[in-house]
């Protein structure tokens, strides 16, 4: 399919804007499947939830590649919004942390659990068994809530409309579990970003936000670092592999 | 040879399949004795302890972790001192026995057994758990890390071959060969009891698993080094203990608190054994290093100080023995704050002792809540500091003067605390134990328990003095074996004023004895005439009290008494209502310290002279104290007819009758004992036989008293032992509020208790170990026929008892009903269910042979009001039903 407007470009993925709408193109490599997934996932969250976000208004799939096409929300990036207005920063932090917790308030009974997902994420990677192993253990040990976890909820997500409400974008990844293993996902986000600073002022707000012990968040890290090191690139490898070889005491 | 058989588990059905067959070898096992789990013990600990060597040198080689010398020391203490702790442990069927008390504890095995087995003490932890099993004669199933599989499956299998040798049954001990979150999970659900040592989410998993799970939690032990420690002893023995197998036992110290006095000397002497003081910014390069996201960094593990300081870019001399940091924060936020698993210890310098204690308990709550604490002291001289620190740590094990590594596993450098590689924790750490773990976590304990009858007594007074005029006799005994030299006369006005004192005072002035006489005693005793009483006993100090008189009289003597030896007592207290005497919560005070007590009586019936018992009324409330206890015996009582001859008639029959009714209320009282019986019944029958001559003429007839007398008297004994029944507590209540005479409420009350008791039917029985079955109508029966009443069966016999007592009742000119002593319906009505549940809770219902329900205690009022003679039973099948079933068949 060819469009005109390209307004953001990922790793096989295009987007498009035209007559209001948003297209949201993916090649060849991407399954069928996992298209139609990520759709239902963002019909779920539209239907399921109070939240604002772009609404799906169509999927078309052909022989060279597919989309999906949402509603158009014009407005400004948080991610652009922050990187204009750094002295802005803690209240933007602000706005985004209490937009993340807005997110966990939700309840989307249809969808996947997180931790299905984290326990196939563990065993997708490329670590040892011993790792793998206790791995899952630890995931396995973890309160089971049912919280909407958007799964990549960063700056970059959302957007934020002439009115100020803010849109999220992206939900792929969104599961139903425990809030804490988001945050979790966040704050390893901006570590990728080498956002050092960010990360941890992130993390400190969130907690104590929410009354959260910052060790709770921290006891997902090795478990985020594992189902990210599936999809990550060489660099951040190390990096990741850092915060999964770790152990519990016996 | 049972390992070529075996077949590797590394799937569900292969667990599936070893879970059955381990089930049907631990069936086999639990068959067998003592002896034979014994040689199985001795035969797999012996193999364990002879390959302590290649399997310590297998689990350093397949870890990477820890030192072999150090394994071989955890090897060989996890086969020899588990073997010699429990040697001649019994674990096996009949483990106690004692037949007095028909009382056995019976040990039976539990099952099957999940082990998880961690990666620190791959090989140790296997080997120990195998033997608590064998010898318990269980089944065990070994879940290994998967970092450490090969050496954990290998010492399990040398344990399982050598026993297997000696006998045990194919295949008791198993193992999963590729661990899987899965299969371990299948294996703690299927299994009996879980024995998890690993990480909290292991333990976690454990726990939920539904199956009762002995796991263990985390350590973060601290060591606080006292300013009176001997520093020398407190710092090698931290070293020793931080460096064994590279600091991976869990009890091992994390953080020494040192005080400020010693600091520098503490230092010195780390330094000079060989330890290594991270300088500023290599603080932070370890701080990094060792922990992760708060997380415990995996590559440390179990690692020598130098490879750790290797990873953190810090230089240090190849033999470095403890990587130390100088640190302050006792928060999460400080990475030398957490458990750490490695030669990486941390350092706090405590102001003063408080500070040390509250950076202890920081660092306990930080991460080991429950495990191990230890203290470095003067023993000696610093007992108030250990006390302390023993009441403050939230830790199971405390530990003195003791390398925390060596001291928590025991035995080692302590001797009683349970040698163990599994180390509860209590609920501090979220554990089902807090001991160390052993076999007795691994045995389902069997308490058989026979049926066994109380005890059961006879306590009257030492000496009872018989006889018309005795009185001057018995009383020289005061100066002749007693000694005594002030005697307190308690009794009525009535009497002091008719000279029934004066016989008593002439024989203490002949013997030389002061004496005074305190005559303000009321019927139904008050206690602001005891207190009074008790006020001029107080000033007289006499070495003896008689008390003259009828119950009131004896009752109030006896409670000045207690109020003369003891006057803090509390009559709440004291009154306080038991079902078992030698159990009741109230410990009644010693009697008999300042004053002898001697009871004469003057009517025939209460029988206060020889009981237990005292009742007294507060005056201002109204709430009358029953008080019992055998500390109220009376050391002697006087039976002299001489002072029963001048009862008015009223007062003989009212007594008269009391005495039958103490007769029948023993007789069936649940304490019955033969002792009882015989002298209840001899008292009944002399009570039936000259009541009536008594009444009708009493001041003459010398022989009918004196009998009475002795019938009262020995009645006392019968009901002071055997107690009484419902007929009391009905009485009592009936008495209180209709202000009925004692005796006449008896009397009012007694047939419809017989009747109510004799049921073969009760609703309820009392509940006595000696009661067995319902017996009342048995024991009427009996009563009768010691009386001669005749009678075909025990209803007849029973029917002729009841006709005997109307007749003296009768005779004596009690009248039939409660209703024909003026007592007003509407006003008896309105009372009544207050009344009943008092009487439900009067301290008599509890010996009588039936439970009373309330509306039960109703109906007896109401027929005792009216003056009706029929119990009405609910309902109930009895015998008669299996003959109709019978003829229902044959039709």
């Amino acid at each position: 399919m060819k469009f005109k407007n390209l307004i953001a470009e990922r790793k096989n993925k295009k987007i498009y804007e035209a007559d209001g709408k948003v297209y949201k193109t993916f090649d060849k490599s991407f399954s069928k499947a996992d298209i139609l997934n990520e759709a239902l996932n963002t019909a779920r969250v539209e239907e399921e939830t109070e939240l604002d976000i772009a609404k799906i208004v169509g999927v078309e799939m052909n022989e060279t590649d597919s989309v999906i096409i949402m509603n158009y929300i014009e407005g400004d990036n948080l991610q652009d919004l922050m990187d204009a207005n750094p002295d802005k920063e803690d209240e933007y932090l602000e706005f985004f942390v209490d937009l993340q917790i807005s997110v966990h308030a939700q309840k989307a009974p249809m969808l996947n659990k997180l931790k299905d997902k984290m326990h196939r994420k563990i065993s997708e990677t490329d670590l040892d068994a011993t790792t793998r192993y206790d791995l899952h253990t630890r995931l396995e040990s973890m309160p089971k809530h049912d919280k909407v976890c958007h799964g990549d909820f960063n700056p970059s997500n959302i957007i934020v409309a002439k009115d100020d409400t803010p849109y999220i974008l992206d939900w792929s990844h969104v599961t139903r579990g425990n809030a804490s293993a988001d945050v979790a996902r966040t704050y390893l986000l901006f570590k990728l970003k080498a956002q050092d600073e960010l990360a941890e002022k992130y993390l400190n707000l969130f907690c104590k936000k929410t009354d959260t012990a910052k060790q709770y968040v921290q006891l997902w890290m090795p478990i985020v670092a594992a189902s990210q090191s599936v999809k990550g690139n060489e660099e951040e490898r190390e990096f990741l592999l850092s915060w999964v070889e770790v152990v519990d005491y016996q | 040879m049972e390992a070529e058989k075996r077949k590797a588990i590394t799937n569900v059905e292969d667990l599936a399949k070893a879970l059955s067959r381990l089930k049907e070898a631990q069936k086999i096992f639990s068959t067998f004795s003592q002896e034979q789990v014994d040689k199985i013990f001795f035969a797999a600990a012996s193999a364990a302890n002879k390959a302590r060597i290649p399997l310590a040198k297998l689990a350093v080689e397949e870890t990477k972790m820890g030192v072999v010398e150090d394994k071989v020391i955890k090897n060989n203490y996890a086969s020899e001192h588990i073997y010699n702790a429990y040697r001649d442990t019994k674990t096996c069927g009949i483990i106690s026995e004692d037949q007095a008390f028909g009382h056995k504890i019976i040990a039976e095995p539990v099952g099957v057994v999940a082990a998880v087995i961690p990666t620190t003490n791959p090989t140790s932890t296997a080997i120990f758990k195998c033997l608590i099993s064998l010898k318990t004669r269980n089944a065990i199933i070994i879940s290994p890390h998967p970092r450490a599989k090969e050496c954990t499956i290998e010492a399990a299998r040398i344990v399982a071959e050598a026993a297997i040798a000696a006998g045990a049954p194919e295949g008791i001990i198993d193992w999963i060969d590729i661990p899987s979150l899965e299969l371990t999970n299948m294996v703690m659900k299927e299994s009996d009891i879980i024995l998890a040592t690993g990480g909290p989410g292991m333990v976690k998993s454990a726990y939920s698993s539904g199956k009762p799970a002995l796991g263990v939690g985390a350590g973060n032990t601290p060591a606080i080094i006292d300013k009176s420690a001997n520093i020398e002893l407190a710092v090698n023995s931290v070293i020793h203990s931080k460096t064994f197998d590279n600091g991976m036992i869990c009890a091992s110290e994390q953080a020494v608190i040192v005080a400020k006095e010693i600091y520098n000397e503490v230092k010195t002497e780390f330094a000079k054994r060989g330890c290594y003081f991270l300088q500023d910014k290599e603080i932070d390069k370890v701080r990094k290093t060792i922990i992760i996201n708060g997380a415990l960094n995996a590559k440390i593990v179990g690692q020598s100080a130098a490879t750790i300081a290797e990873i953190a870019d810090v230089k240090v001399p190849q033999g470095t023995k403890i990587l130390i940091g100088e640190v302050q924060s006792v928060e999460l936020s400080e990475e030398f704050a957490h458990e750490k698993l490695s030669p990486v210890l941390a350092m706090y310098k405590a102001d003063d002792i408080e500070d040390a204690f509250a950076k202890a308990e920081a660092l306990i709550a930080d991460g080991g809540y429950g495990h191990t604490s230890a203290i470095y002291l003067n023993e000696l001289t610093e007992k108030a500091t250990l006390r302390e620190f023993e009441q403050r740590m939230k830790t199971c094990r405390i530990l003195v003067n003791t390398p925390s590594s060596h001291g928590g596993i025991g035995d080692l450098y302590n001797f009683k605390l349970t040698p163990s590689l599994t180390l509860g924790c209590g609920s501090w750490g979220g554990n089902s134990v807090s001991e160390n773990v052993g076999v007795k976590h691994l045995l389902n304990i069997k308490t058989v328990a026979e049926r066994r009858e109380n005890m059961l007594w006879f306590r009257i007074p030492s000496k009872i003095y018989i006889k018309k005029g005795c009185l001057p006799v018995a009383l020289r005994e005061l100066k002749e074996e007693e000694n005594k030299k002030r005697v307190f006369i308690v009794t009525d006005e009535f009497l002091y004023k008719n000279g029934f004192t004066d016989a008593i005072e002439k024989q203490l002035d002949e013997m030389g004895i002061n004496h005074q006489t305190f005559f303000n005693v009321q019927p139904d005793p008050t206690l602001a005439s005891v207190y009074e009483g008790t006020a001029q006993m107080n000033q007289f100090q006499p070495d003896t009290i008689i008390a003259i008189g009828g119950g009131s009289a004896m009752d109030a003597a006896k409670i000045m008494w207690v109020l003369y030896e003891h006057p803090d007592v509390d009559f709440k207290d004291m009154a306080m209502r038991f079902i078992d005497i030698r159990k009741r919560v109230y410990k009644f005070p010693k009697m008999g310290q300042k004053a002898y007590f001697v009871a004469i009586p003057t009517t025939a019936g209460t029988g206060s002279e020889v009981t237990p018992f005292s009742v007294i009324t507060d005056e201002k409330t109204q709430i009358k104290y029953p008080i019992a206890d055998y500390e109220l015996l009376p050391q002697m009582a006087i039976i002299d007819v001489d002072y029963h001859m001048t009862a008015p008639k009223s007062v003989t029959a009212a007594s008269g009758i009391d005495v039958v009714t103490h007769c029948m209320e023993a007789l069936v009282a649940m304490l019955a004992t033969d002792y009882t019986d015989g002298i209840a019944l001899h008292a009944l029958k002399n009570t039936f036989k000259y009541l009536p001559r008594c009444y009708d003429d009493g001041t003459n007839d010398v022989e009918a008293r004196e009998k009475m007398a002795n019938a009262a008297c020995m009645a006392g004994m019968a009901f002071g032992n055997a107690f009484l029944g419902i007929c009391h507590s009905l009485a009592h209540k009936l008495g209180a509020y209709h202000h009925l005479p004692h005796g006449v409420a008896n009397a009012l009350l007694l047939e419809q208790v017989i009747r109510f008791n004799a049921s073969e039917q009760p609703v309820k029985m009392g509940t006595f170990s000696q009661y067995q079955y319902p017996n009342a109508l048995q024991k009427y029966a009996e009563v009768a026929d010691y009386l001669g009443l005749g009678g075909k069966n025990d209803e007849e016999k029973l029917e002729n008892l009841i006709a005997e007592f109307k007749k003296l009742r009768k005779h004596i000119e009690i009248k039939d009903s409660i209703k024909e002593y003026g007592v007003d319906e509407e006003v008896f009505l309105s009372t009544l269910d207050e009344m009943v549940e008092n009487a439900f809770d009067d301290q008599c219902t509890g010996a009588n042979p039936r439970y009373p329900l309330m509306s039960e205690i109703k109906q007896i009022y109401l027929n005792a009001y009216y003056g009706e003679s029929t119990f009405a039973e609910p309902d109930m099948p009895n015998e008669s039903q299996l003959k109709k079933k019978n003829r229902s068949k044959k039709a």
